[in-house]
């Protein structure tokens, strides 16, 4: 027989789609909220998930991957010759700043890294030569960038640092929602636009027993210096610093061991997995900052709509058809025949307003990563729950409705 | 006219009921029904005594306000009276719980309504097709059952025509399908009659007479109208709530 539960919802067309516009819009709402939540978490730590590391060797004061104290380059060449260590490549990850041609100021995140390396390597290159990378001051940066950066594409120019750099190629989906401007570049250039704003040093001193004991000074360089103070592009010295170290162990060797060993090798670091050093990142920008609760208040926000909507559309259909519920209890049908009438109708304006929504969803997701890099991340996981959201929202929408099929007096049947 | 030619379509046997009390089916014994208002209470029904039995076709009568639809409300087991039992079939259905009443109500009794109370978004054959479903008759079986019914009431070309598309006697009998498509041991109607044209109204009535007379199913019907008096078995005329005379 035909689904009388389908038939009532489309014999009122204007009414059906007024509901179906509302779930959709509750739908676009939870999606976009949550894949941009999603999509926010995942953009903040997508360089470590990139690297092929089994290890990163940090500071053990590390915040996030970001957000960390240096190591002494030195503990790079220590990493390289304890057992079980395969491969160990430094990366850099300085902060500078960025003139445009036209004077335009901005703040820009350094990945300096081996161009030769293999434990890490930009990766979506959508256009240029990464090989130009090994030419000092050649950078690669995500092409969402270009216009925040005011630089026109590959083959222009700016300054890092008060370093002349130029553009060698651009990327796709690269980028941090969180941080600032990505630029990829060799080690050696990395090096160079660090020094250019910080100069290091050693402090050594001898106690009475006549042991030395050295620190590691940093002093930023004021500014209107850093022109005087620009540094030629040159290969990692032991006095140097780098951010993290990266590690590749040896087949045979096992992790546990490999992280022992380089912690106790080196005094006030940590060796975590990437996956570790990604969910440290992920939970600082979730906890320390007010971006899950926004998006969250904004998937509720959109929750919220849909059941008031969907709840009103489901009470003033059940009001209209009262006497046809009436009727089947009259007939003998039972409470629960009946809610399984209301049931179907929220479950098939569940459906019909989620298929739209998610493609709209798509579509949006699609504009948003190709225009401003912003990713809203939807997943075949992501759309199950956003599904199971959408049912259990036009389904608890039904409450009132039921309440009012549960209070029909079957007498109103003899009611001409 | 179709349904003045109705063949029988099972064994027209009316002792195949299992006839409690001499065949009673319908027993009312003592009935009271009163409203509360304010802080005193207003009669409907005063010691109402009534029985039908099996086969027969029993009017309710009597001018309006005198308590003739609140009692076939309560002889059908959707109002509960507030003094009083009801027997139908034997079972005293006053005291059954709300589920059981609606169970005895599927499996029993069969409405025909004034207004028809049709379900307007559903075609005629699909009308008629939900009574089955709600007993769990679905699938090939009750869409044959529901077209046989149709033709039996003469609409077997109607069956994919929704309510609006039906003039007022025509969803009558679409209505008069439904509620015997189940194959129902009692019908109970309320003006059925009232909406149709003389010659409807007749041809509605003759096919409820021959299903009592050939199937042994038992009809209540409110009415008012004078035209269908003389194809009833008997009369009940109620006045004030009381039982004047049958």
């Amino acid at each position: 027989m035909a689904s009388l539960a389908r038939k009532n919802l489309l014999e009122d067309i204007p009414r059906f789609l007024v509901a179906q516009a509302g779930i959709m819009f509750a739908v676009v709402l939870v999606t976009v909220q949550l894949g941009i939540y999603r999509g926010f978490l995942k953009s903040t730590a997508l360089i470590v998930d990139e690297a092929e590391a089994d290890l990163w060797v940090s500071s053990e004061d590390m915040v996030y991957f970001e957000l960390t104290p240096s190591l002494a380059a030195e503990n790079l060449f220590e990493i390289q010759g304890l057992d079980g260590v395969e491969l160990a490549e430094p990366l850099l990850l300085p902060s500078a700043q960025w003139h445009s041609q036209s004077g335009q100021l901005s703040t820009m995140k350094v990945i300096g890294f081996d161009p030769d390396g293999e434990l890490f390597q930009p990766w979506n290159i959508i256009e240029g030569n990464p090989e130009q990378l090994d030419e000092p001051f050649s950078i690669l940066i995500d092409r969402t960038n270009l216009r925040p950066l005011d630089i026109g594409g590959v083959g222009e120019v700016a300054d890092i640092n008060s370093i002349p750099s130029t553009v060698v190629g651009l990327t796709e989906g690269t980028q941090s929602i969180a941080s600032s401007a990505f630029a990829f570049t060799s080690l050696e250039s990395a090096l160079a636009y660090s020094t250019t704003a910080f100069s290091t040093s050693l402090s050594c001193q001898s106690d009475a027993d006549g042991n030395l004991s050295c620190d590691r000074v940093a002093r930023r360089v004021p500014q209107e210096n850093w022109a005087d103070n620009r540094q030629e592009a040159r290969t990692l010295q032991a006095s140097d610093t780098v951010t993290h170290v990266l590690v590749r162990i040896e087949n045979s060797a096992n992790l546990e061991e490999v992280r022992a060993a380089i912690e106790s090798a080196i005094p006030g670091a940590r060796a975590l997995t990437g996956e570790q050093v990604a969910e440290r990142t992920r939970l600082y920008w979730r906890d320390r900052t007010g971006i899950g609760f926004t998006l969250g208040m904004g998937a509720a926000l959109g929750v919220v709509v849909g059941v008031v909507i969907v709840s009103q559309i489901l009470y003033s259909s059940v009001s209209d058809h009262i006497k046809e519920f009436g009727t089947l209890k009259a007939m003998g049908a039972s409470d629960w025949t009946l809610y399984g009438v209301v049931i179907e109708q929220a479950m098939w304006m569940a459906v019909t307003g989620y298929a739209p929504g998610t493609a709209l969803c798509w579509f949006i997701a699609q504009w948003t990563a190709s225009s401003m890099g912003i990713v809203v991340l939807i997943t075949p996981l992501s759309s199950v729950a956003v599904f199971g959201i959408t049912l259990a929202m036009c389904v608890g929408s039904a409450f009132f409705a039921i309440q009012k099929v549960t209070r029909v007096d079957p007498a109103i049947v003899f009611k001409a | 006219m179709t349904l003045l030619n109705v063949p029988p379509t099972r064994n027209a046997t009316p002792a195949r009921l299992n006839c409690p009390e001499d065949c009673r089916t319908i027993v009312a014994r003592d009935i009271g029904m009163s409203y509360k208002l304010g802080d005193r209470r207003v009669p409907v029904l005063r010691d109402i005594d009534l029985s039908v039995r099996s086969g027969n076709v029993k009017l309710l009568m009597g001018p309006s306000g005198s308590g003739k639809t609140t009692l076939l409300s309560i002889l059908a087991g959707l109002l509960s009276p507030t003094q009083g039992r009801v027997e139908l079939l034997g079972e005293n259905i006053t005291a059954l719980s709300k589920a059981q009443l609606s169970r005895f109500r599927l499996e029993n009794i069969g409405f025909i309504f004034q207004g028809f109370n049709l379900f307007p978004a559903l075609t005629a054959l699909e009308n008629v097709e939900l009574a089955l479903d709600l007993r769990g008759i679905r699938g090939k079986e009750a869409r044959d059952r529901a077209q046989a019914m149709l033709e039996q009431v003469g609409l077997g070309d109607k069956a994919s025509n929704q309510p609006r598309d039906l003039s007022g006697g025509q969803k009558q009998r679409v209505a008069i399908a439904r509620a015997l498509v189940a194959r129902p041991k009692i019908v109970m109607a309320d003006e059925p009659t009232a909406a149709l044209d003389s010659h409807s109204g007749h041809a509605v009535m003759e096919l409820l007479r021959k299903l009592a007379k050939e199937e042994g199913v038992t009809v209540l019907m409110v009415t008012h109208d004078p035209r269908i008096v003389d194809i009833a078995d008997s009369i009940i005329h109620l006045e004030d709530g009381i039982i004047q005379g049958s």
